[in-house]
């Protein structure tokens, strides 16, 4: 997974002050999931997944998310935000291995 | 030689020593910070850990499950809540995979006064049903359940 932490970020071409705005933002992650031994046991050890993924905007969180391995790999994630200022929007993604990637964009008000 | 010995005797508890301090002090830290969302676990064990005795009232009026009557793909199911007017203010909403290994798939924390809506895509290991269940600031527990049918096995986490 040479690729692991690349984040995209989709919102709606245009956004007008007090919109209520949905966003979409995807990370390539592999959020390993729990393996199991020849006896069907499940082998303890340190998993490597997201656990945490925090979305700001003007310098203030507006949504977060606490995650766990029943999330799907490459996870993808959808909030809304009341856009309000033009101003930046952005989203870390922190993993158990702690790598933290993150993205932003720059919310433009027409 | 028996001088080298104890060296090396003294060296190897040194190292133990310093391996089980390493290995200490990240469970010191781990114990004092909230206990991980997810375990390996049935979903009541899950359910009574994060929430307690406490009810899980019926939510159905506030909250708006979305997750596909069938998942073709058990290995990302688009599962996406809404919460509306609820009495007291929304603190958290958990999304939880009844059948899944590890049941509690995710936590999601509003900002305060903000709007509710958020999906993701969870793994579904088989059949059973999701539940979104919103915790409201005065502690009152709102549910809801929708069964997803798996075709394919997420087989997972």
């Amino acid at each position: 997974m040479a690729d692991i932490g690349r984040v995209r970020i989709r919102v709606p071409s245009t956004i007008r002050a007090g919109d209520v705005v949905r966003v979409r933002a995807m990370v390539l992650h592999p959020m390993e999931r729990l393996e199991r031994d020849a006896q069907g046991k499940i082998v303890a050890r340190a998993y490597n997944y997201v656990n945490r993924v925090v979305v700001t905007y003007l310098g203030k969180t507006v949504v977060a998310f606490d995650t766990t391995q029943s999330v799907s790999e490459n996870p993808h994630f959808t909030f809304a935000f009341k856009a309000t200022d033009p101003g930046r929007l952005t989203v870390a993604f922190h993993d158990t291995a702690g790598g933290t990637y993150e993205e932003s964009v720059e919310i433009k008000l027409a | 030689m028996t001088h080298g010995e104890g060296m090396s005797r003294r060296q190897a508890l040194a190292i133990l020593g310093a391996a089980a301090v390493a290995a200490g002090s990240p469970r010191a830290a781990g114990a004092q910070a909230p206990p991980a969302l997810g375990a390996p676990e049935p979903v009541a064990h899950a359910l009574k850990r994060v929430f307690g005795n406490r009810q899980i009232r019926d939510g159905a009026s506030a909250i708006k499950l979305d997750v596909p009557l069938i998942a073709e793909n058990g290995a990302m199911v688009p599962v996406s809540v809404e919460v509306g007017a609820t009495p007291s203010p929304v603190k958290h909403v958990y999304l939880v995979a009844d059948r899944n290994p590890v049941p509690i798939a995710a936590r999601i924390t509003p900002a305060p006064g903000g709007p509710l809506q958020a999906g993701l895509n969870l793994r579904l290991a088989e059949t059973g049903d999701v539940r979104a269940i919103a915790e409201l600031a005065d502690g009152t527990l709102l549910g809801v359940k929708r069964e997803v049918r798996v075709t394919v096995s997420g087989c997972a986490a």
